[in-house]
Order: structure tokens, then C-alpha cells, then sequence
């Protein structure tokens, strides 16, 4: 209502309006107000939140993330404290996160796999498969996830019972009440000199190709750059296999690298992060300015723009506050986790590290029970596998309904054309059809891989080892529910941004190049 | 499209004679991958059906333990002398049904050559599960599959004969409703499914005789109610037309509303605080505030109206400083009511006009008041609130309630979330999206577990909440992101011009946004929405997690506690996955059913 009074106001008077009637200050005032108002509301909560928890004695913070966990975990790369590894509170809750990420890694991929098939058998032109598709997505994407997770592992817990012969493939592949095993390929010493070699040859290969393609676009004809691609890449795989010890002259580059950024002083670092703030702020500032600028020089400037103008540089020092007297932490710790951070790598590459990229291992009982993790086979316990089956059939028939909206939305004047161009069917679909429906079917699958990764939350219901379980184990034992629901927060959202960066990257190669 | 090329490639599964075999030369083997595809599938499909038919017939699933306990599963602890409730909530839902089926005359009509294969493939697929069905099937449910499958078979066979191609004819889908009500009718009378139940915490089971009477007989009214309002709906709908459709929609967008709370109140409730402070402060404010907005909207009194406004909003700013304070006691729904009545007053110059104009405003006040003292008087009756230590609320009920009104709170929130992202204003703008996907990054869980645990916890001492309305509160966050970003779609479909006209009209920004821009953004985004409530109606089973009672938590640890049924899960988990998969099945088709009636009304 106040911009109706305004606008009126300022047809009539014409001129500048007095300030309580101008729409431009009004608008921001109303802005600045609810800006205000939101912060105030969040004072006011954490204040609370504050005096609540002290009046309970605990403490507000992060010092709790080093103490001794005190509790196992059901599985993971590491579940019990031992006196060579500890198990710290952080360390408890980065093997939650491991977890988590192994699940939604399988679980798309196999949701992937399930989904296509499920899908495009849904266009088949056999009656079985149409029909058996199309019951498998209503059954499956009607009833609840979590539902369908608690039925597998009711179902999972009335399997036979482990024994030292149980198994349809005894001593490799094991199924059971306790869960599923079978033989583990694991990083060896060797893995980060192989891929690093991996690295350099795959730019080599990647200069190849492009030029073997710019070859068969000048002359035309088939000069299979896939399968001669596909060849270099193998004897990449084979050369770096045996000769990655060449790589491990770059141990001492990075621990020079680690000496070297742990040398930058506080006070550089604060400068330079300073400066990132203040010259963002002066180049959103100068691209604004270009943006007005017309050919008759640079256009009138509303109010509007003056104080968009003026709220990124009050941004940018509000930035450079921080940095300097709000938080100086954030500048040392930078210094420092950088540090660290090319340490862990020249230790990757430390010297005495055999050759061998990667290896296997059995699975192994001891006393009617698989051990757990160590020197042995992946084992899946109930748990996982009942998550697990849950969320793959779940999204997968979300999936198959995305793959069958997406190649529907070709229209079939697509495949005539190739036909009539002469492709044969393979190539149409390959090069014609998949294609674009690639580009229908890329973003709701990106949404259906974050909605894998978020469902892994609901292995707490199971009592999967994720994130979230991990956290309430923490939370429960020292009751700091503020920091780790901030801990959740940062991965998910994390993960969130990972993947849909990835899926725009995809989706940005795939567009359509219009002139 | 899609739907229609599928039909088109769909031809009946099975033709008589020569046909059928040429049906199933063409279909199931005309080529080897074909035959391949035939093969697999086939395998696929029979093994499946045989592991899924030997979960159902296992000899350890006791499903005595769902017959027993479907009291339980529906309605939680619901005190059994209150149960009158629950059934005149389904009383009205049902009568109202029939009432919309008449007064629309819903006819799409089933083919019936059609009605006919169905019948015939149905009782093939019967005898399959015979087949298939393990060894522990009980005799008398294997003898009723055969008798079953062999009536279907030969019923269907007789109407495809009675029936040829050239002459199909179309049945009425109030007929055909109509003799399905007739045939659960019958079932409930006449099949002897046994008679299961609790009465003063002794379990009984009679097998051998029809389901109890005090289930067959209210359901028996209630449907016979709903055949009978179907005629009354028939005959009200030419007469009176456009009005009594007109109140029908109403009572589908705000009825339920009445409807879940007349099941979900506490029985314990104060009906004296009721009539002696609540009822009077409604009408107060219902009465009083619709009579001074009708006086105001008079065109030219304006300035008036705004003067009033800033006294009244002044005055309720003052009421929520006293509050903080403590200065003076007032019911918090009051505090709510003045500030809304300022507001309200604020709009007048907005809505001034002719005299129909200002009644409906004023109605709108009206019916604004009514539904929201209706609704916090529910609430916050302070024994509600505090919900004794066996809970009451649970089973469908709870999933069904806590659903609609995640979807009703939820839906203003995301329409202004929405607006704010799509706005001009930056700081709107910036703080709308931050909220949006902030709570779109991280799972429902860690919200739900955020509110039921940190929300104390930010509260000031001495002010506290039931986990029940922790647990809405974080749905209700939770759902309006998602809400918002489905309307957001349906927003940036509007063109320009439609922005441009309201302007050009002279409309003011709440007038161009109310009255052109988001009727025509909402009716883009139903089908979404539609979309959205299935999944919110799926996601309450996390209710399980945080603690609630809901289907989940009864069937998965509730029954398998009882000492009769000790660890049956199986049983229970598959019957309230059929209970989720008929309700978001049946919603999941009248969308699509509503999408396509949408796409054919913008194409014309």
C-alpha cells in the first residue's frame, strides 16, 4: 500500500518527492526494517539459546570435538578406540560421514543402473516388460521410503542364521542375518603415485583426442576416436600400474609446498583476504556501472542504484571487519589448515611406498560373527543392506519415470530425420535421440541424486552408522546439539552444492549452443 | 501424450481365436530380442510374485496380529466412547462425496469390453497366484482364490462375447461406483473374515463369523448416506447450479479442516471456557471488525480508514510491547486478532468500491476470524497441549491430520516466500532464497529432530511446547521451502504483459498480485502442489522417528511388543504399505486425471 501511495505522490508532484513519499527510500527502509527485524529474532533466539545452556553448565563451542568418543560404532572405517587410533568425538563423526557418502555413492549408482533398465523397458515394445515396469514404479514410488527401508530389514532379519559354511558362495560371498560379505578391493600404498600418474597422462590423452576429432571433422569419414581413445587410456592404466614409483619425487615438493604456507604470516594472510573483500566489492561496483552505461555515457542513476552501490561496499568492509578484529581465528586457521593440508599429501607421497595401487581381501568370520573392518572382505551389515535396498528401489523408480518423460520428449520427427540422413538405428539413438534427452532427463536426476543423499539420514531409523546417527550418539553423551546440528548443516548443505554443481557443469555441456 | 500413445500400444492382453494368437505373435516374440525380453521378464516377474506370495503366506506371519489390532492402526488409543466422532467425520466426508458426484455429474464411463478384459485378466492372475502361492496358504483362502478366479474368468469371457468390438457400449461411473459400494457391502455381510478385536485389554479372535457389528453397521449407513446424497446432489445441481458448486469447494478447501479437528480435539476439553470466553471473542471480533471494514471501504473515506489503522496498529504494536513486558494479561489470540484487524483496516483503500465489493471483503474478514479462533482455540486449550502419557493421538488418523495441516499452514507461508524471492527487492529476495535452500539442503529428519529438540531450548524459561507441535512446527518449515519453490514455477510463467496490464489498469501492487498475478501462478502449479502433498502425506511416516505414534511406529514396534504377537513385523509392514499405496495411488491418478483437464482448458 505504500508503494500505491508513493507512485501516486510522485505523479502528481513530479520533481523529488519528500523523503517519507520517496518509493526508492521507502523501499529500502521497508527492506532494512525486516533485515533487522530477522536478525533480532535470531539475537534474540541465540541469547536465549545462551543463557539456557549455561544455566545447564555447557559449554558453547566446538572444544568438545577432540575429546575421546567413548562409544563404538556399528560399522565404518574405523569403530572402536584403539591406543594407535584414537576415536575422538570429530573422528566418530568423519566416519559418520564417510558412511554416508559410501551409501549415496552405491546408491545412485545402482539407482542409476535400475532406473534406466526399468525405464526404457517401460517403452518396450514386449508386453511383459511394459507391464512389469510400469507395476514396479507405482508399487514402489507409492509407498513411503521409510517404509519400504524397515520392511528390508524385517525381511533381511529372517534370513538364515551365519554360520562358518553359510552362504551361496562360502568363504567369498556370505548372506545372512547379519548381514552380506564378499571381497574387498581397497587403496593400496601405491594408489595416490598411480593416480597422480593417471593425472599427467590423461592430459596427454586428452590433447590426442582432441585432435584426432578436429582430424575427422576436417575430413570427414570414421576415424573411430572412441575406440583409439579408449585404447590410450588402457595403456595409461597398464603403464602407471608398474611404473608409478617414478612418481614419488613429489613427496618433497609437497612437503616444501607444506613448510612454505605454514611460513605466511598472520598478518599477510589477513591482508590478502581483506583485499579479495574490498576489490569483489570495487568490481561488482565497476560491472554495475558498466551495466548502465549507454552509448550516450553513463545513464542517470536512481536512488535504487545508489544504495545498491552503497550496501556492497558496506558489505565488503563489514567483511574486512571481520577478518581483522571480528574473527583473526579464520586467518590462522587458513594458514594452518592449508598447511596441513599439503602435509597429508607429502605424506601420501612419502618415501618406502610400495607399488601396488590397489588389492583385495576375503571375507573373514571369527566366533559366528564377520569381522568387522580391518585385514578382511566388505561386509555389509543388516543395516546397510536394508538402507541400502530401501533407497535404491525407491529412487529408482523415480529415475525410470524421469528416463521415459525424457526420451518422450523427443519428438519422433528426430529419429525420422537421422533415418532419412541415412544413420543407422544405433547411431540415431546414440547420437541423435540420447542426446537430447539427455538434456531433459539431466536436471530431475540431479534432484533425485540429492534426495538419495539426503535419505541417507534415514539410516538412523535402522541404526546405520550415517552422519545424523553418529551425531545423535555424540549429542546424546555430551548434549552439544547447537554445534552439531551446525556440523550437519555444513555437510549437507556441502554435499547439496557438490552435486548440483556437478549436474549444471554436465548440464551446461549438453545445452543447446545457440547463435 | 504419453498416456495416449501407451493406450494406443495396448491392445487387449487377450483376443479369442486366431486373433489372440496373432496378439501374442506380434507382441511377445516377433523378434529374438523380443523373445529374449519375454523370456527375462517373465523369469523376473514369477520369481518375484513367488518370494512376495511367500512373505505373505509365511508360516511365521501371524496375521491375526493385523485383524486384531486394525483399531489400533487407524485410530491409535482413541477413547472408544468418543468413537461417535470418527464416524460422523467419515459420515461427512463421504455424504459430501456423493453430494460432488452429483451435483458435477462426474461421467468419464468405463468401456465395457474393457470392464470385461479386466474381469478376465484379473481371474488369470488369481489362479497365477494359486500356483505360485507356497505350501503354508491356508486351504480356505486357496479353495476361494480357484472359485474366485474361475467366476472372474468366466464373467469376463461372457461380457467380452456379449459384447463385440462394434457394438461396445460405455457404463456410467456413478453405476459403476455405485455396485462397487453394493459388492463391499455384501462382502462385509456376508464373507466370514472373523471377528478380532480388544475389548477391556483382552484380545479375542472368532473365526468363522462376519467382521464385528460395530464396524459393519456404521459403514453400512455411511455409504448407504453416500449413494442417497449422490441423488440430492443430482437434483440440487441443475436447480440451484453455480451457488451450490460454489459451496461445495468451499467446504473441500476449508471443510477438512472442521472435519480433522471435530477427530483430533481432546476429549478432555473446557466447554465452558469455550462458550464463556472463546465463542464471545470470536464474534467480537468476526462481528465487530466485518461491520467497521464494510463502514470503512465506502469509497472516499480513505484518509479515515488510514488514520483508524494507524491507531489501531499502534495499539496492537503496544499490546505485544506490554506483553514482553508483562504490564497487563491478554489471550494471545486477541494480541494476534487486533494486530490482524489493523492490518486489515490498512487494506480498506485497496478494496474500497461498490457495495458487493465491500461485503466480500468484509466476508472474508468474517470467515478469516471464525477459522482462526476455531483453529488456536483447538490448539492452545490447555489440555490439549500437554498430551497425557499414553498418547491418544495416532494411527491413520494422526498421518492423515498431520498431513493436511502441514499442507494448509504451509501454503501462505510458501506463497509469500515465493513472492519475496521473486521480488525486486533484494534484501527480500536475498533472505527468502537463503531460507529456501538453506532448509531445502538438509534432510527432513535433522529438521524435524532440530525442532523437537533445539526448540525448547530457544524459547524463554517458563514458555514450552508439546512434541506434537514441535514436530508441525518443523514439518510445517520443512514443506513451505519446498512449497515456495513449486509456486516460484508457476510465478515466472506469468508473462510480462499480464504485469504490465495490471499496471496500465492502475492496479496497486497488493491489487496486481492478489487479483491478476497469483490466480494464474497457482493454477500453473497445482499439479505440483498436488505432487507435494503426496510426498508430505509419504514423509509423515518420519514421524516414527521423532516419536509420534503414527502407521510406522504401530506396526513396527507397537504390535510386535504385544505378548500374543511377539516380533510379527512382516504382517503389519506389509498391510500399512498397502494402506499408503492405495491413499498416494489414488491421489497420485486424479492428478494426472487434473493435469490433463487443466492442459485441454488452456488449449482452448
Amino acid at each position: 500500500m505504500t508503494d500505491n501511495q508513493s507512485t501516486a505522490s510522485v505523479i502528481q508532484v513530479g520533481g523529488r518527492p519528500p523523503l517519507w513519499r520517496n518509493a526508492a527510500v521507502l523501499k529500502w527502509a521497508i527492506q532494512f526494517a525486516a533485515l533487522v527485524a530477522v536478525l533480532g529474532v535470531f539475537w534474540f533466539l541465540i541469547v536465549e539459546a545462551r543463557t539456557n545452556l549455561a544455566a545447564k553448565g555447557i559449554p558453547v563451542g566446538y572444544d568438545w570435538l577432540d575429546d575421546p568418543a567413548n562409544f563404538q560404532l556399528a560399522e565404518g572405517i574405523q569403530t572402536v578406540d584403539s591406543p594407535e587410533r584414537r576415536l575422538t568425538m570429530s573422528r566418530a563423526l568423519w566416519v559418520g560421514m564417510v558412511n554416508t557418502l559410501r551409501m549415496a555413492g552405491l546408491g545412485i549408482l545402482f539407482a542409476t543402473i535400475i532406473g534406466v533398465i526399468v525405464g526404457v523397458s517401460r517403452l518396450s515394445k514386449n508386453y511383459v516388460a511394459r507391464r512389469f515396469s510400469s507395476v514396479y514404479v507405482e508399487t514402489l514410488r507409492n509407498v513411503p521410503v521409510l517404509v519400504q527401508i524397515i520392511l528390508w530389514l524385517a525381511i533381511l532379519g529372517s534370513l538364515g542364521k551365519l554360520t562358518a559354511d553359510s552362504g551361496p558362495i562360502p568363504g567369498w560371498l556370505i548372506i545372512s542375518q547379519k548381514g552380506i560379505s564378499l571381497p574387498r578391493i581397497f587403496l593400496a600404498d601405491g594408489f595416490y603415485q598411480f593416480a597422480s600418474m593417471m593425472l599427467l597422462l590423461s592430459v596427454g590423452i586428452r590433447y590426442v583426442n582432441r585432435s584426432l576429432r578436429r582430424r575427422q571433422e576436417r575430413e570427414g569419414g570414421e576415424h573411430r576416436v572412441g575406440s583409439k581413445t579408449f585404447a590410450l587410456v588402457v595403456v595409461a592404466v597398464v603403464v602407471s600400474w608398474f611404473a608409478n614409483p617414478v612418481m614419488a619425487f613429489l613427496g618433497p615438493v609437497f612437503s616444501a609446498l607444506s613448510d612454505g604456507w605454514g611460513a605466511i604470516p598472520q598478518g599477510v594472510m589477513q591482508t590478502l583476504l581483506s583485499l579479495i573483500a574490498v576489490l569483489s566489492a570495487a568490481l561488482w561496483i565497476k560491472r554495475f556501472l558498466d551495466s548502465r552505461r549507454t552509448p550516450a555515457g553513463l545513464a542517470k542513476l536512481i536512488d535504487d542504484d545508489w544504495f545498491r552501490m552503497i550496501f556492497s561496499g558496506v558489505a565488503a568492509l563489514l567483511g574486512v571487519f571481520v577478518v581483522v578484529r571480528g574473527w583473526p581465528g579464520l586467518s590462522s586457521w587458513m594458514v594452518n589448515s592449508g598447511s596441513d593440508l599439503w602435509g597429508v599429501l607429502a605424506d601420501k607421497f612419502g618415501g618406502g611406498r610400495g607399488s601396488l595401487p590397489f588389492d583385495a581381501m576375503k571375507p573373514t568370520l571369527s566366533e559366528g560373527r564377520f569381522v568387522n573392518y580391518g585385514d578382511t572382505g566388505l561386509t555389509l551389515s543388516v543395516f546397510y543392506a536394508a538402507l541400502f535396498l530401501g533407497l535404491v528401489f525407491y529412487t529408482s523408480s523415480f529415475i525410470a519415470e524421469i528416463v521415459r518423460g525424457g526420451i518422450l520428449a523427443v519428438p519422433s520427427g528426430q529419429s525420422e530425420a537421422a533415418a532419412a540422413l541415412g544413420l543407422t538405428r544405433s547411431q540415431a539413438l546414440r547420437k541423435v535421440v540420447l542426446p537430447q534427452a539427455f538434456r531433459v532427463i539431466m536436471p530431475p536426476l540431479g534432484n533425485q541424486y540429492l534426495n538419495i543423499t539426503k535419505n541417507t539420514s534415514l539410516g538412523i531409523a535402522v541404526g546405520f552408522s550415517e552422519i545424523v546417527q553418529v551425531g545423535q550418539t555424540v549429542y546424546n553423551k555430551n548434549s552439544q546439539t547447537l554445534a552439531v546440528f551446525s556440523i550437519y548443516m555444513i555437510f549437507y548443505l556441502a554435499c547439496s552444492l557438490t552435486i548440483s554443481s556437478v549436474v549444471n557443469t554436465v548440464n551446461r555441456r549438453l545445452a543447446i549452443v545457440e547463435r | 501424450m504419453s498416456e495416449s500413445t501407451m493406450t494406443a500400444a495396448t491392445p487387449a492382453p487377450v483376443e479369442h481365436g486366431r486373433s489372440g494368437v496373432r496378439w501374442v505373435r506380434e507382441n511377445l516374440f516377433s523378434s529374438v530380442s523380443n523373445t529374449l525380453q519375454t523370456i527375462v521378464f517373465s523369469a523376473i516377474l514369477l520369481g518375484l510374485m513367488r518370494w512376495i506370495l511367500g512373505q505373505i503366506f509365511s508360516e511365521e506371519a501371524d496375521w491375526s496380529s493385523v485383524a486384531t489390532n486394525l483399531r489400533l492402526l487407524m485410530s491409535y488409543n482413541y477413547p472408544i466412547d468418543q468413537f461417535i466422532r470418527v464416524w460422523v467425520a467419515a459420515t461427512i466426508v463421504f455424504l459430501m462425496v456423493g453430494l460432488s458426484l452429483g451435483a458435477w455429474k462426474v461421467d468419464p464411463g468405463f468401456s465395457v469390453r474393457r470392464f470385461g478384459s479386466t474381469t478376465l485378466s484379473t481371474g488369470a492372475f488369481l489362479l497365477l497366484v494359486r500356483v505360485l502361492s507356497p505350501e503354508a496358504t491356508p486351504q480356505r483362502i486357496a479353495l476361494a482364490m480357484v472359485v474366485a478366479g474361475i467366476a472372474l474368468l468366466v464373467l469376463g469371457s461372457l461380457v467380452m462375447r456379449a459384447v463385440p468390438r462394434e457394438r461396445d457400449r460405455r457404463l456410467g461411473f456413478t453405476a459403476v461406483l455405485n455396485s462397487v459400494v453394493a459388492l463391499i457391502l455384501a462382502v462385509l455381510w456376508l464373507v466370514p473374515f472373523g471377528d478380532y478385536g480388544v475389548v477391556d485389554g483382552e484380545r479375542y479372535a472368532v473365526d468363522g463369523v462376519t467382521v464385528a457389528s460395530s464396524t459393519k453397521v456404521p459403514w453400512t449407513l455411511v455409504l448407504i448416506l453416500m449413494v442417497a446424497f449422490q441423488v440430492v446432489g443430482r437434483a440440487l445441481g441443475p436447480s440451484v447450479g453455480a451457488t451450490v458448486r460454489r459451496l461445495i469447494v468451499l467446504f473441500w478447501v476449508v471443510g477438512p479442516a472442521f472435519i480433522i479437528f471435530l477427530v483430533l480435539r481432546d476429549p478432555a476439553f473446557d466447554w465452558d471456557h469455550v462458550w464463556s470466553t472463546d465463542v464471545p471473542m470470536a464474534a467480537a471480533f468476526a462481528l465487530g471488525g466485518g461491520g467497521l471494514l464494510y463502514l470503512l471501504s465506502r469509497p472516499g473515506r480513505d484518509e479515515l480508514a488510514r488514520v483508524i489503522g494507524a491507531v489501531l496498529l499502534a495499539f496492537a504494536l503496544f499490546n505485544w510491547v506490554a506483553a514482553f513486558f508483562g504490564w497487563y494479561p491478554m489471550l494471545q489470540k486477541a494480541r494476534f486478532s487486533f494486530l490482524l484487524i489493523a492490518f486489515a483496516v490498512l487494506l480498506v483503500p485497496t478494496f474500497a468500491g461498490e457495495r458487493a465489493a465491500r461485503l466480500r471483503f468484509a466476508g472474508a474478514w468474517f470467515g478469516l476470524m471464525v477459522l482462526m479462533h476455531w483453529l488456536i482455540t483447538g490448539i492452545n486449550t490447555e489440555s490439549t497441549l500437554v498430551i497425557a502419557a499414553p498418547p491418544f493421538l495416532g494411527g491413520l488418523v494422526l498421518t492423515v491430520g498431520i498431513a493436511y495441516y502441514v499442507m494448509l499452514v504451509s501454503f501462505p507461508l510458501g506463497v509469500l516466500l515465493s513472492l519475496a524471492r521473486t521480488s525486486k527487492m533484494p534484501i527480500f529476495r536475498v533472505m527468502s532464497t537463503t531460507y529456501i535452500e538453506v532448509i531445502r539442503g538438509v534432510p527432513l529428519i535433522t529438521v524435524l529432530f532440530f525442532f523437537s529438540i533445539m526448540l525448547p531450548l530457544f524459547l524463554p524459561r517458563g514458555m514450552g511446547i508439546s512434541d506434537l507441535a514441535a514436530v508441525f512446527a518443523g514439518y510445517t518449515v520443512f514443506s513451505a521451502a519446498y512449497m515456495a519453490e513449486n509456486i516460484r514455477g508457476g510465478l515466472q510463467s506469468i508473462r510480462q504483459g499480464q504485469y504490465e496490464a495490471a499496471d496500465a489498469l492502475g492496479l496497486s501492487t497488493v491489487q496486481r498480485t492478489t487479483l491478476i498475478v497469483l490466480p494464474q501462478a497457482l493454477r500453473v502449479s497445482i499439479p505440483n502442489l498436488v505432487g507435494q502433498a503426496i510426498a508430505t502425506f509419504k514423509e509423515t511416516s518420519l514421524i516414527a522417528i521423532v516419536g509420534g505414534f503414527d502407521l510406522l511406529r504401530i506396526a513396527n514396534s507397537t504390535i510386535p511388543n504385544q505378548p500374543d504377537f511377539l516380533g510379527q513385523k512382516r504382517p503389519g509392514l506389509l498391510f500399512i504399505s498397502l494402506v499408503y499405496f492405495v491413499i498416494a495411488f489414488t491421489m497420485s491418478k486424479s492428478s494426472q486425471r487434473l493435469e490433463a483437464k487443466l492442459q485441454a482448458g488452456q488449449a482452448r
